[in-house]
């Protein structure tokens, strides 16, 4: 692929090693986005910039430097490369400090399906349209919502280029757009409650309805009105879909095999042992189509895969980027995350969470005589060091298999590994609507503390 | 959701206060963009009949260092430069960016921002002229300036303090990061403000193991709108030391409690408990939207009487201040809730003129990239008149809260969590063994309401907190005093008594 932007890449690359750098990586990006936000019926705010920027890696005698910047020109480029190698020369050698090497940066897959050409398309008009057609249909199920935090749509259309010194040099493009609402709802008492409903998507094709977004949101918001603190006790848990998903992206954090290897993960050393019941699986794939965290390559170059983490139960796999590897005795995952203003770093690609013999999400409820039903939560939660779990929650009270009212101001807690051995049920509605795609899960037995 | 996300702990440290030497070289550093061309490009954003139009330039030169095992993993540098502008039609606004610094790239975005009017015209370009301010940080040696190695030497040091305090602690992680971040904004008015901020963090964590492959961690670390000469007062070794403390202090910790306590806050960075319960929740954005519950409530009581919140820009070499905002409008001392009564929010222009009022210099972005919202700065609980000893000792059962991770608020129904990291049950006033850490909830009034004692010893966090709203990071101070507040939710898992 013949781009300007991969041109910059390449030049850095060239400079660096004529400056001095036996091995240096170059990462660059180009970004075009919009975004658009209604309220009453008329535009809000229209915002719209094209940004790039490069950011230059150098390992020299085992140590690593790391400059950026958005000056692309030559003399741009050289400032960034010699600041990059003089700051190597502050950090400390390290054998494992090194940059994948020709046979492993080999070629990359073909078309995962991240550009859309009607994303790239995509005008003004189209996204003014889609926010007011939210905000209107949000407005239309009740009289309660009364307003909006923000109701919009965006688009960004992206370029990423990389190369380095070890033989490689691609780009490739990437679109999604987006549709947000956040109404607000009031309550005879005068209690607000906030509702919440986003798409994601890589094809404008794949992105839900604007009406359909709009009503989810202010349904989400209607349905809390009145919400009453919770009781204190043990009683089984049921997250929906979203919420699930942030639970298994704080699993997937524990994954990250730098922190397995310095042992502060509650994960390491638990390879090949049974952590969650022999139905449920979890992948990093980074090769999922259409997927908002698929790539052909990742943060340090490398072909991108599909990273099985727990099959059957069972944990078969952390997260490694090439320094990690090196030191743990494994192979890069090519899970690399990376911005040009940043190092590559472990993350997740699109992680997906798998589940054998699923029922449905009303059967999941229905099982359940007294309960949770978590549609939303606040705070981080997750201590991946320690494995212990608190956070905030509210949704809908079960009753006798029914959601029976709102509930808020309560906390979920528990220890991570035992909440994985607690997963009892998952839902046939994996929704995939950002990075981390997930079904309904339910736990079998949760600490709720609230009134 | 506006959120708070960090990894910081409160301090007994107390803040130097400004120097008096000059606030830097003879010459400051030329703004970002010269004030005629800014006047060119507010005329273009004018130019199809916007009421208002604001340029923002920003330059901000980033160091960092991280360690890890025990030596530098790695030395980062970046510089991020660019211009933002805005136009305002009524209460439409166009934000476009350029990080292309070239005349035709600026022009471009400039035309873009103007795109929110549509009814073109011929404007004059405004002069705009600088309008003096105050100073609240002097920093002799701009950071960006400063030897890198004289960072690398700070993360060094703390690592070694970290390994020498127990056996037991296991791994360290330590980083440091400073900006210096030049700014100038002019706008429509004739405005025109400059300033350069500087800004630093030393950050440790601490992984500690115990028996039975148990693993506790504490975090600790600190800095502000200070040099590097700030670290031989907050020296490394006593904040790596204070992690490592927090790590030790905690392991053999057993099940936090699940339900409501009463609950002691210790000093500090506990103040994310005003900005998350009630800071947020004061944003003129989300009163001029009706989404705040706090919308309509100025004159009302909605805390208890001993609850005074002041957020203030303006304190010395806080992390949290600002000479100017983000719409070069200087900083102010606000005083947001006196003896329990709201007296007022925080305000940026457009809210403030569309609410009818005026801006409290709260206007902030993350960068150019981003149109300023309204935020806080520096916010504090005002001190009260009791001893920490006499208020552990008026508890007989309960939770003593000594350290806490971040916060996050749903700012419609009020709710707030915020996560306690190293805590102790209380038994007959005194402190008995430490617990596991714990989410805390609550809804902001109820819980202001519930504020039952506030001690004599306000103290400002470290200068660590970095809090996120509508995607934009923006840099916070936060303080309390030791507080008492008769019941608050714990996230824990030990049922206790109850059934």
């Amino acid at each position: 692929m013949e781009s300007a932007l991969l041109e910059v890449a390449e030049k850095a690359v060239t400079r660096a090693r004529r400056r001095g750098a036996p091995q240096a990586d170059a990462w660059a990006e180009e970004a075009r986005e919009s975004s658009v936000r209604v309220r009453d019926g008329e535009v809000e705010d229209l915002q719209q910039s094209t940004g790039k920027g490069v950011g230059v890696r150098v390992v020299s005698a085992g140590r690593l430097g790391f400059a950026y910047g958005s000056d692309l020109s030559a003399a741009g480029l050289d400032a960034l490369i010699d600041r990059a190698l003089a700051l190597a020369k502050s950090a400390a050698p390290d054998p494992a400090n090194r940059l994948p090497g020709a046979r492993e940066l080999s070629r990359r897959h073909g078309d995962l399906g991240l550009l859309d050409p009607a994303v790239e398309a995509l005008s003004t008009e189209w996204k003014i349209e889609a926010a007011k057609t939210m905000e209107r249909a949000g407005r239309g199920i009740d009289p309660r919502v009364k307003t909006f935090e923000s109701v919009g749509a965006s688009d960004v259309v992206a370029e990423i280029a990389v190369a380095s010194s070890e033989g490689l040099a691609d780009a490739y493009r990437s679109s999604y757009a987006a549709l947000f609402a956040v109404p607000v709802a009031q309550g005879d008492d005068g209690q607000l409650q906030t509702g919440y409903w986003v798409d994601q998507r890589r094809f404008l094709s794949d992105l839900e309805p604007a009406e359909q977004v709009g009503r989810k949101a202010a349904e989400r918001a209607v349905r809390m009105l009145g919400a009453k603190k919770g009781p204190t006790c043990k009683v089984p848990v049921v997250l929906e879909p979203l919420q699930a998903a942030a639970f298994f992206g704080g699993i997937a954090a524990a994954l990250d095999g730098k922190r397995v290897h310095q042992k502060a993960s509650f994960l390491a050393g638990r390879l090949g042992e049974r952590i969650a019941p022999g139905w449920l699986g979890l992948v990093d794939d980074g090769l999922y189509p259409r997927g908002v965290g698929s790539r052909p390559f990742d943060g340090e170059g490398l072909p991108t895969r599909r990273n099985p983490l727990v099959e059957g139960g069972e944990l078969r796999g952390y997260l490694y980027d090439t320094y990690t590897a090196l030191k743990a005795k494994a192979k890069s995952t090519a899970t690399a995350g990376r911005s040009y203003q940043s190092l590559p770093h472990i993350g997740t690609t699109t992680l997906l969470v798998q589940a054998e013999r699923p029922q449905s999400a009303e059967q999941l409820v229905r099982g359940v005589k007294k309960g949770l039903y978590v549609t939303a939560m606040l705070g981080h939660g997750a201590d991946t060091v320690t494995g212990d779990f608190s956070q905030g929650a509210a949704g809908l009270w079960i009753e006798n298999g029914e959601l029976a009212r709102p509930v808020q101001e309560l906390t979920i807690a528990g220890n991570l590994l035992e909440m994985l051995s607690a997963l009892d049920a998952a839902g046939d509605d994996l929704d995939m609507r950002g990075t981390v795609g997930a079904p309904t899960v339910r736990f079998a037995e949760l600490t709720v503390a609230g009134a | 959701m506006p959120r708070t996300r960090t990894n910081q702990r409160p301090s007994r440290a107390v803040r130097r206060p400004a120097r008096s030497a000059p606030a830097r070289g003879p010459v400051a550093p030329a703004p970002p963009l010269d004030p005629r061309s800014a006047e060119r490009l507010i005329a273009i954003a004018m130019g199809r009949g916007a009421d208002f139009a604001e340029v923002y330039a920003e330059r901000t030169e980033r160091t960092g260092v991280s360690l890890e095992e025990g030596r530098i993993r790695s030395a980062q540098y970046g510089v991020d430069r660019g211009v933002g502008i805005r136009a305002i039609s009524g209460a439409k606004v166009g934000y476009a960016w350029s990080d292309d610094l070239d005349p035709e790239a600026l022009e471009r975005a400039a035309q873009t921002a103007a795109h929110i009017a549509a009814a073109p015209r011929e404007v004059t370009p405004p002069r705009v002229r600088r309008v003096p301010l105050p100073t609240h940080y002097r920093v002799l040696e701009p950071l960006a300036s400063s030897a890198v190695d004289r960072k690398v030497e700070l993360v060094l040091r703390g690592d070694r303090a970290a390994r020498r305090y127990d056996p037991r602690v296991q791994q360290v992680f330590g980083s440091y990061a400073d900006q210096t971040r030049t700014i100038c904004v002019g706008n429509s008015a004739g405005h025109w403000a400059q300033d350069v901020q500087d800004l630093c963090r030393l950050h440790f964590q601490v992984v500690a193991a115990g028996k039975g492959g148990e693993r506790r961690t504490g975090f600790y670390g600190g800095g502000g709108r200070v040099d590097l000469r700030y670290f031989e007062s907050f020296t490394p070794e006593a904040a790596a030391q204070e992690a490592a403390r927090q790590a030790v202090a905690t392991l053999g910790a057993v099940d936090a409690p699940a339900g409501p306590q009463t609950v002691i806050l210790a000093p500090g960075w506990s103040g994310i408990l005003l900005h998350e319960a009630i800071g947020h929740g004061l944003e003129a954005d989300f009163i001029r939207k009706g989404t705040s519950l706090f919308t309509g409530k100025v004159g009302q009581k909605v805390a208890s009487e001993l609850v005074t919140v002041i957020d203030d820009g303006t304190v010395a070499n806080a992390r949290g201040s600002l000479n100017v905002d983000d719409e070069g409008i200087p900083a102010e001392r606000k005083v947001l809730i006196e003896g329990g009564v709201l007296r007022g929010y925080m305000s940026d222009r457009l809210n403030a003129q569309l609410l009818g009022g005026r801006s409290t210099g709260s206007g902030r972005r993350e960068s150019f990239r981003h149109p300023p919202m309204p935020r806080m700065t520096n916010t504090f609980l005002a001190p009260g008149d009791e001893t920490p000893e006499e208020i552990l000792a008026s508890v007989k059962r309960g939770l003593y809260c000594a350290h806490f991770g971040g916060g996050q608020v749903d700012i419609s129904n009020g709710n707030f969590v915020f996560e306690v990291a190293e805590a102790y049950l209380i038994e007959d006033g005194k402190l008995g063994r430490p617990v596991k850490n714990a989410t805390l909830i609550g809804v902001g009034p109820e819980v202001l309401r519930h504020v039952s004692r506030v001690g004599c010893d306000p103290t400002p966090d470290p200068g660590i907190g970095t809090c996120g709203k509508d995607g934009q990071m923006v840099q916070v101070g936060v303080g309390l005093p030791t507080v008492r507040i008769d019941e608050l939710t714990v996230g824990g898992t030990s049922l206790g008594g109850r059934a």
